[in-house]
């Protein structure tokens, strides 16, 4: 079984999430590039689940930011959620870089997929 | 208390692959465990210590992967972490596969930790030496913020380095 597993859920309907579990930097970004691709690719919102990630490095921020410009050029929603706990691997990095209302990141996963239908940022 | 002995110190030479960034984490985590680190000093030093090996493995080599070298060094009151490679120096490299990095390897990394240095010469390789206090008076962030925001474009547009 993949330990750091990046899927697509969906069940959602017009909005695809993408989960992202355990750890992840320079290794897996390129995996986590091609499936934010695909997500994207299904033409509707697009929500990247960070609630059960434990670690993401500047790597992983690069594949969401590209993601979110793609996702804006294309009037797709974009939004990023982190789930109720507190991951100080992922929380931090988000907060020092300031990205939270840039991405944006919300909490629940729900939430989230609402925003990303409306397509927040558009 | 009885002497603690000579400071425990940790030193990984690897490939400068980007598998072997996750296992330069593994090996700091398990050495925090032997000190009484602050959980959210060990999320740093995690932090930190993957953005200076990425670094490495991304920008030290044009195309083998070169060296990796890792040394972790315990004080009574800090840790200290060497990444070197043995690369051409801090020159950025041409654009290797991949897109390319936002330049927030070294804002991060002077954000997260308490003490940091950047050492490199062209043709003999780069350093970067951080250190950070096992328990923190205050957070290195806000002495340290990342510049640099996403522009307009969408793009991350990094402000000016770090002094």
């Amino acid at each position: 079984m993949e330990a750091n597993p990046i899927v697509l859920d969906e069940t959602a309907g017009d909005v695809v999430v993408v989960v992202v579990e355990g750890e992840h930097d320079i290794y897996t970004a390129p995996t986590l590039r091609e499936r934010l691709e695909e997500a994207l690719s299904r033409g509707g919102g697009l929500v990247v689940d960070l609630t059960a990630a434990t670690f993401v490095d500047s790597s992983v921020l690069g594949a969401l930011l590209d993601a979110r410009r793609r996702a804006l050029e294309s009037a797709q929603g974009f939004v990023v959620c982190l789930g109720e706990t507190v991951e100080p691997g992922v929380q931090r990095i988000l907060d020092i870089t300031g990205l939270v209302p840039v991405l944006p990141v919300m909490r629940g996963r729900d939430e989230a997929i609402l925003a990303a239908r409306d397509g927040h940022d558009a | 208390m009885s002497d603690p002995g000579p400071a425990p110190e940790v030193v990984l030479n690897m490939p400068a692959r980007a598998e072997g960034v996750g296992v330069v984490r593994q090996a700091l985590a398990g050495m925090a465990d032997a000190l009484a680190v602050d959980a959210t000093v060990l999320s740093d030093m995690k932090m930190a210590v993957t953005e200076a090996c990425t670094n490495v493995v991304v920008h030290a080599y044009d195309e083998d992967a070169g060296e990796l070298e890792v040394q972790m060094l315990a004080g009574e009151q800090d840790l200290t972490i060497v990444v070197r490679d043995h690369g051409s120096g801090i020159a950025p490299k041409p654009e290797r596969i991949g897109p390319p990095a936002l330049g927030l390897g070294l804002p991060l990394i002077a954000a997260l930790s308490d003490a940091f240095e950047l050492r490199g010469t062209a043709g003999r390789g780069t350093e970067v030496r951080m250190t950070f206090a096992y328990a923190r008076d205050g957070d290195p962030a806000s002495a340290n913020p990342v510049s640099g925001s996403v522009g307009a474009d969408g793009r991350w547009e990094p402000g000016d380095p770090p002094a």
